[in-house]
C-alpha cells in the first residue's frame, strides 16, 4: 500500500493539487459551537429572572416611605409553609393538574384516532379539531365563563329546552374546578392530538393486517398495536400537560378569578395575589419557588414511575 | 475682568437660559398646544375606549398633540402599578381615590396642583368630592368620573307585581332586607340581587358601603385605626348576619360570587330581580330598550334618612416618571385639556361624559347645567325621580377610613377573599369582624401609620 507522501507526490505528478488540510471539529466542540448562542440567550431570558427571584425571595421589598429591600434570609419560605392559603392552593392545583391531565390526554388520544381515520370533508374536520388551540387562553375563559353560568350558559339553555325552567349554575364550589378542567383540556388536547396522530402515521399498515389475520378484536387491535408505539409519546405529553397545567394563570383569571371565594384559587393565582395585589413580592416570590418545586417533584415522578421504563423499553 | 470676556460671559450665560427647557406656564404663556413633539402615553381601562379614542384624537388634531393612547385588559390596577414601579412609558392614568392615594404614597404620580389652572379648577370642584381627592392637601388628579355605587334599584314592574308601590319603599337596609324575606314569601324567586360579584369593586365594596350607610366606620378617617365592633346591634354584624340569612335562604345565585360587572348589570337587566345596588348612571342602560328588559320600570330607592351606597369615581393622574421638562409640560398640557377645559373654556370630555353615558362629574358647572337635567331626566323612567337622583348623590357618603390610606388596595383584596369565605363557608360573623380589625392593625403596623 502506497504511503501516503507517495500518493501525495504521485498526485501532484498528474497535477492534482491538494488543499491545506483543515482541522476538523470534534462532536463536543460542534455541539458547543452551535449551542453557545442558545447557552447565552438562556442565560439572558432564564437565569437572570431566575437569580433575580432568588434575591427578591431572602429580602422584604419596601416600595412606600422610599424604596428599600431588607435581607431577611429564608423566613419568606418559612411563612409560606405556615400560610393555609399556601396549603389550599397547593391542594387546588394538584385537583385541577391531576383532573386536567387525565381529560386532556383522553380527549387528546380521541382526537387522534378520529383523524387518523379516513372520514368524510377530513380537513373541516381536522380544522375544527385544531381551533381550540389557536384561541387564546384568555378568550376560552371568557367562553367558558358565559357557558357555565346559569345566567347565560349551555346547562340553563338545555334544561329550559326540555321543559326544566330552573338555571343550571356550574359555577359553584362543588363543580368549578371539574369546569375548569374541561376548559382547560379543551384548549390543551388538539396540541396532544396532532403528535399522537404523527405518531400513529409511522405506524406500519401491516400489522393492522397481522392483527386482522389473528382475528384480533378492535380493543385488542388497540392495546397490542395501536397503544405501544404511543407510549413514549403519551408519557412526553403528560409531562408537558402537567406543566402546563400548574402553570395555568389567565383562563383562571378570566374564568372565575380564583373564586367563587378561593375555591379556585391555584398557587399562579395565589402568587399573583401576593405579589401584584399586595405588593409583597419579596413573599411572592418564595411562594413561586414552591410552584417550582412542586413542578419539578411532579415530573420527576412521573419520569420515575413510567417515563424511565418507556426510555429503556 | 476685560469687556470682551465679560459680553461673552453674559451672552453665554443668555444663550443657556434660552436653551433651558423652561416650564411653558414659567413665563406665563400657559398654552394647552402642545409643543414637544414627543408622545405622551396615555393608558385607559376598557370603558368605551371609542369615545376616549375620538377625543383623543381630536386634541391631537387640534392641540398638535401626540398622545399614544391605548387600552389595558386584565387586572387594570394592577398593571398600572407595576408600570409606574418600572417607569414605564406611562404618562397619564385613570384611577380610583384609594389606588391614587397608593401611588402618591409610591411617588409614581404628581398632584393637579402643579396645574397652571389648578385655581381654576379647585373654584369649580364639589366640596364632597374635593375632600373625597385630596390627599395630604393634595389633588390627586381630575374629574373622569363620580357616582354613587350601591344605590337601590327598583324594578317597578315586579314590584307592583308583588302589590307594592312607592309608599312601601324601604327607607333602611334593615327594611329592606325584611321586605326582600317578605316578598319570597308572598312567591317572587329572586327578590334581590346583592352587590357581590368578583371585581374588586364587588363584593368588598358592598360590606364597606353598607357598614357606612349604617352608620358605621370600618376605620377611623384620620388614624385609620380599626372600628369595627362584635356588637350584635353594631353595623358590620347587621350587615353580616343579614347576608349570612340571604345566602341561606337560597335565592342568591351561588354564581354570583363568580359575575363580573357586565354580567352583575346583565342579570339585574333580565328583569328576575326587584331590588339591587348597583351603581347610579347605570339608571341609563336599565331604562334603555335596547339594552334592559325592564326599560321604562326600572327607578331608585329615595334617601329618607339613610343613606345609600358610597361615592365612586375616577380621576385622570399624571404619572413622575422620568422625562424631559418638554414632556412634562405637554402631559399637564393634555391632562389639564381632557380632565378640565379645552381651549373654548368648555369642560368637552365631562360633558360628553355626561351625555353619552350619565357619568357625574366633579364639576359644578357640570352638575348644574341645564344640559345636565335634560340628560338625567332622559334617564330617568319617572320625572319625580330627577330629585331622587340628586337627592342621593348628595347624601352619598365616602369611606375616607380605609379609602385614603396607602394600603387601602390591599385591605380591599383581603376583604374580598374573606367575604366570599363567610358566604361559602358559614363563617362566624364575630371571627370576621375580629380578622378585620386585626388586618387593619396589621397593615398600619406594616405602613408605620
Amino acid at each position: 500500500m502506497a504511503s501516503e507522501p507517495a500518493l501525495r507526490l504521485g498526485a501532484r505528478r498528474l497535477g492534482i493539487s491538494f488543499g491545506r488540510r483543515r482541522r476538523e471539529l470534534s462532536d463536543t466542540q460542534f455541539a458547543l459551537a452551535i449551542g453557545a448562542p442558545v447557552l447565552a440567550f438562556l442565560v439572558l431570558v432564564v437565569a437572570y429572572p431566575l437569580g433575580y427571584a432568588v434575591w427578591m425571595s431572602l429580602h422584604r421589598i419596601i416600595f412606600f416611605g422610599g424604596y428599600r429591600a431588607v435581607f431577611v434570609g429564608l423566613s419568606n419560605f418559612q411563612k409560606v409553609l405556615a400560610d393555609q392559603d399556601f396549603w389550599w392552593s397547593t391542594w387546588v392545583t394538584v385537583r385541577i393538574t391531576a383532573e386536567v391531565v387525565v381529560l386532556t390526554m383522553l380527549v387528546g388520544l380521541g382526537f387522534a384516532l378520529v383523524l387518523n381515520r379516513r372520514v368524510p370533508a377530513g380537513g373541516v374536520v381536522r380544522t375544527v379539531i385544531c381551533l381550540p388551540w389557536c384561541v387564546s387562553t384568555y378568550g376560552a375563559g371568557l367562553m367558558f365563563a358565559y357557558l357555565a353560568r346559569g345566567q347565560t350558559g349551555l346547562g340553563t339553555s338545555l334544561a329550559y329546552a326540555v321543559g326544566i325552567t330552573h338555571p343550571v349554575d356550574l359555577m359553584t364550589s362543588d363543580v368549578v374546578i371539574e369546569v375548569l378542567a374541561v376548559g382547560a383540556a379543551w384548549t390543551m388536547a388538539p396540541l396532544v392530538a396532532f403528535f399522537l396522530l404523527a405518531n400513529l402515521k409511522t405506524i406500519p399498515r401491516r400489522l393492522y393486517d397481522l392483527a386482522a389475520l389473528d382475528q384480533l378484536s378492535p380493543l385488542e387491535t388497540f392495546w397490542n398495536v395501536t397503544l405501544p408505539p404511543l407510549r413514549y409519546t403519551l408519557f412526553v405529553f403528560t409531562s408537558i400537560v402537567t406543566v402546563l397545567t400548574m402553570k395555568l394563570f389567565d383562563f383562571i383569571f378570566v374564568m372565575t378569578g380564583g373564586g367563587p371565594g378561593e375555591t379556585s384559587a391555584t398557587l399562579t393565582y395565589e402568587v399573583y395575589k401576593i405579589s401584584f395585589k399586595n405588593l409583597d413580592l419579596g413573599y411572592g416570590a418564595a411562594m413561586s419557588f414552591y410552584l417550582l418545586f412542586l413542578i419539578i417533584g411532579t415530573t420527576f415522578l412521573l419520569y420515575l414511575v413510567w417515563g424511565r421504563r418507556e426510555v429503556t423499553r | 475682568m476685560r469687556r470682551r470676556e465679560f459680553g461673552a460671559l453674559v451672552g453665554g450665560l443668555g444663550g443657556g437660559l434660552l436653551g433651558v427647557p423652561w416650564p411653558a406656564h414659567a413665563a406665563g404663556a400657559w398654552s394647552l398646544k402642545a409643543t414637544s413633539g414627543r408622545p405622551v402615553y396615555f393608558r385607559g381601562w376598557q370603558y368605551k375606549t371609542d369615545i376616549v379614542q375620538s377625543n383623543v384624537t381630536r386634541y391631537n388634531t387640534t392641540m398638535n398633540g401626540h398622545v399614544n393612547y391605548a387600552t389595558v385588559t386584565g387586572d387594570y390596577p394592577s398593571i398600572m402599578e407595576q408600570m409606574l414601579m418600572s417607569g414605564a412609558e406611562l404618562d397619564v392614568l385613570y384611577g380610583n381615590p384609594s389606588q391614587a392615594v397608593h401611588y402618591f404614597e409610591g411617588n409614581w404620580v404628581a398632584p393637579a396642583d402643579e396645574l397652571p389652572d389648578f385655581d381654576q379648577i379647585k373654584a369649580d370642584f364639589l366640596p364632597n368630592l374635593w375632600d373625597a381627592w385630596t390627599y395630604k392637601g393634595k389633588l390627586l388628579g381630575l374629574s373622569y368620573f363620580a357616582t354613587t355605587r350601591g344605590t337601590i334599584h327598583v324594578n317597578l314592574k315586579a314590584y307592583g307585581a308583588a302589590g307594592m308601590s312607592d309608599k312601601d319603599f324601604p327607607k333602611s337596609w334593615d327594611e329592606l332586607y325584611d321586605q326582600v324575606f317578605a316578598l319570597h314569601a308572598k312567591g317572587v324567586s329572586t327578590p334581590f340581587l346583592p352587590h357581590w360579584f368578583s371585581d374588586w369593586y364587588g363584593i368588598s365594596w358592598a360590606f364597606v358601603f353598607e357598614v357606612l350607610n349604617r352608620g358605621g366606620k370600618i376605620a377611623d378617617d384620620e388614624t385609620h385605626k380599626p372600628l369595627l365592633t362584635t356588637d350584635k346591634s353594631g353595623p358590620a354584624y347587621k350587615t353580616l348576619a343579614a347576608w349570612k340569612k340571604l345566602w341561606n335562604a337560597k335565592f342568591v345565585p351561588a354564581e354570583i360570587l363568580t359575575y363580573d360587572e357586565a354580567a352583575f348589570i346583565e342579570a339585574y337587566g333580565s328583569g328576575r330581580y326587584v331590588f339591587s345596588p348597583q351603581q347610579l348612571y347605570d339608571l341609563q342602560t336599565f331604562n334603555d330598550k335596547t339594552k334592559s328588559r325592564i326599560a321604562g320600570y326600572d327607578s331608585l330607592l329615595p334617601v329618607q334618612g339613610q343613606s345609600w351606597g358610597l361615592i365612586d369615581s375616577a380621576l385622570y393622574m399624571m404619572t413622575k416618571r422620568k422625562r424631559s421638562h418638554a414632556v412634562t409640560d405637554d402631559v399637564q398640557r393634555f391632562t389639564s385639556w381632557y380632565g378640565f377645559k379645552d381651549l373654548d373654556g368648555k369642560i368637552a370630555v365631562g360633558e360628553r361624559w355626561m351625555a353619552v353615558s350619565m357619568l357625574f362629574s366633579a364639576y359644578r358647572s357640570i352638575m348644574d347645567s341645564p344640559s345636565t337635567e335634560a340628560r338625567i331626566k332622559q334617564a330617568v323612567a319617572r320625572p319625580s325621580d330627577y330629585k331622587v337622583v340628586l337627592d342621593i348623590y348628595e347624601a352619598t357618603p365616602f369611606p375616607s377610613g380605609v379609602w385614603k390610606v396607602v394600603w387601602a388596595p390591599e385591605y380591599n383584596s383581603w376583604l374580598k377573599d374573606t367575604l366570599s369565605s363567610f358566604l361559602l363557608q358559614n363563617g362566624d360573623i364575630e371571627s370576621l369582624i375580629r380578622a378585620s380589625n386585626k388586618k387593619i392593625t396589621e397593615l398600619n403596623d406594616k405602613y408605620g401609620i
